[in-house]
């Protein structure tokens, strides 16, 4: 009925929600498979540079993080697999680029928490309701304990709160098995109770 | 403390994410929902989890690029862009040079001039197509827009912080007669985010766009698409397309009315 609409759509959803190519996808032109490549990049542009601002925590380095990986992701478009999410795909060249940055390298030392297998014990027990009493409303001091947040523990909450990625897709970004993802998240979000209730810490 | 009156164990942290995460299938979800509705600890804990994360959701979105930021990035993502003509070659040659020069100089700007003007039409001719798709997919009962309500005043501080500019909703009494607001959904227009407002008119459904005004794209005021009207205004810094299967003056009235408070 809507023979123009239909392919249109389905390139507009394929950006819109990353979802996979149809299973009888075929090499593209050139030109063609750059534009599809423009189409899925471009509205990620702003969640590219906000992620890549929590990364490095600078603004001009985000520009050229991303600006990098815009070129190394159009470079290696052709490896992008039909069926998976492309958000995760440019995301995990993000975050490589990221690594592999001067800042990256510095931040890369920081010890991850799977390597240490103490740290991620939960003698503490899950939230009490009475934990759950915490100062949400007050935007700054939710964003204090997001940046007082261990990098890798605050690179799973964005990716999972504020990206909407699913765990197997957070698995592929952070090149992790998704048992890590769930641990590493469990622990980021009662990390940030912990730092949401300092008005209580006998209760941690 | 209410404790569970159902010889359930409480759900442990990695179930509790998995729970608000939408990571659960199903059936377990449903088991989970089932625990809740009798475990106060839990749906409390639930409830917790939740408001963080909506909050984590809304700081996490912190860094928003310049205007100049994001046109450098969206030229990156064009590497065959033709680069312009600007070394072609130093002015002092032979004067038959010149003339071939000047000859190579105005084809480059008449190139420039029609491959612009295509792509102009071209990309107004996808805009509409777009708006249509958006409309359909609107109407379509699988997918339900991300705010339900005909509340402005639920709908309207929904899009704070998820679109780089602000708009003002008609009040309910400001619209035509048997107008009224559905819903809203955040979208994508030509790669900028959009606001998309979901409007009824009898029983006819209306999707009104709202986005920033641009200057590269243009669109006619009024057109029609497969049987649809598309009716376009401008209003400040604003630019509003509604689409619909209404009868047109009604639309119109929609619009007027819309750009009218902005």
């Amino acid at each position: 009925m809507f023979p123009i609409q239909a392919h249109a759509l389905r390139s507009i959803l394929q950006a819109r929600l990353s979802i996979s190519y149809p299973e009888d996808h075929r090499p593209m032109l050139s030109s063609d498979r750059s534009a599809t490549f423009e189409q899925l990049a471009l509205p990620l542009l702003p969640s590219l540079y906000n992620h890549a601002c929590w990364l490095s925590r600078d603004q001009a380095e985000a520009e050229d993080l991303v600006q990098e990986t815009l070129s190394k992701a159009l470079r290696a478009f052709d490896s992008f697999q039909a069926g998976t999410n492309f958000k995760a795909w440019i995301f995990r060249i993000l975050r490589n680029t990221f690594l592999t940055s001067r800042t990256g390298m510095t931040i890369s030392h920081t010890v991850f928490l799977e390597d240490h297998p103490h740290l991620l014990e939960t003698d503490d027990a899950s939230p009490t309701p009475e934990d759950h009493l915490i100062r949400l409303d007050n935007q700054a001091v939710v964003r204090e304990a997001l940046e007082q947040l261990q990098a890798p523990l605050r690179e799973v909450i964005l990716l999972c709160d504020v990206e909407e990625l699913k765990y197997k897709d957070i698995a592929l970004v952070l090149d992790v098995p998704i048992g890590t993802v769930m641990s590493r998240l469990s622990r980021a979000r009662r990390t940030l109770y912990q730092l949401l209730q300092p008005q209580f810490p006998e209760t941690l | 403390m209410t404790q569970s009156n159902q010889a359930i164990e409480h759900l442990d942290p990695e179930q509790l994410n998995a729970f608000i995460d939408g990571e659960l299938s199903a059936d377990v979800a449903q088991g989970v929902q089932q625990h809740l509705d009798g475990c106060h600890h839990c749906a409390l804990r639930v409830l917790g989890a939740m408001q963080m994360k909506a909050a984590t959701a809304r700081v996490g979105q912190r860094y928003t690029p310049s205007a100049e930021a994001l046109s450098r990035l969206t030229a990156r993502l064009r590497p065959q862009a033709p680069e312009p003509n600007e070394h072609i070659v130093p002015f002092r040659t032979v004067s038959s040079r010149h003339v071939a020069l000047w000859s190579a100089v105005a084809a480059a700007i008449l190139l420039t001039i029609s491959l612009a003007g295509w792509q102009q039409i071209h990309q107004a001719h996808t805009l509409t197509a777009e708006l249509l798709d958006q409309h359909l997919a609107t109407l379509s009962s699988g997918a339900a827009p991300q705010v339900i309500s005909t509340d402005r005043h639920t709908v309207k501080p929904w899009f704070q912080g998820r679109l780089p500019f602000s708009f003002n909703l008609p009040e309910p009494d400001a619209l035509p007669p048997d107008t009224a607001l559905q819903g809203a959904d955040l979208v994508y227009l030509e790669g900028r985010p959009a606001a998309l407002l979901i409007f009824s008119i009898h029983k006819h459904t209306v999707s009104v766009f709202v986005t920033q005004r641009t200057s590269a794209f243009s669109i006619a005021p009024h057109s029609t698409r497969s049987g649809f009207s598309v009716r376009s205004a401008t209003a400040g810094e604003i630019r509003l397309i509604a689409v619909s299967n209404v009868n047109p003056a009604e639309l119109d009235a929609l619009v007027r009315d819309f750009a009218k408070v902005q």
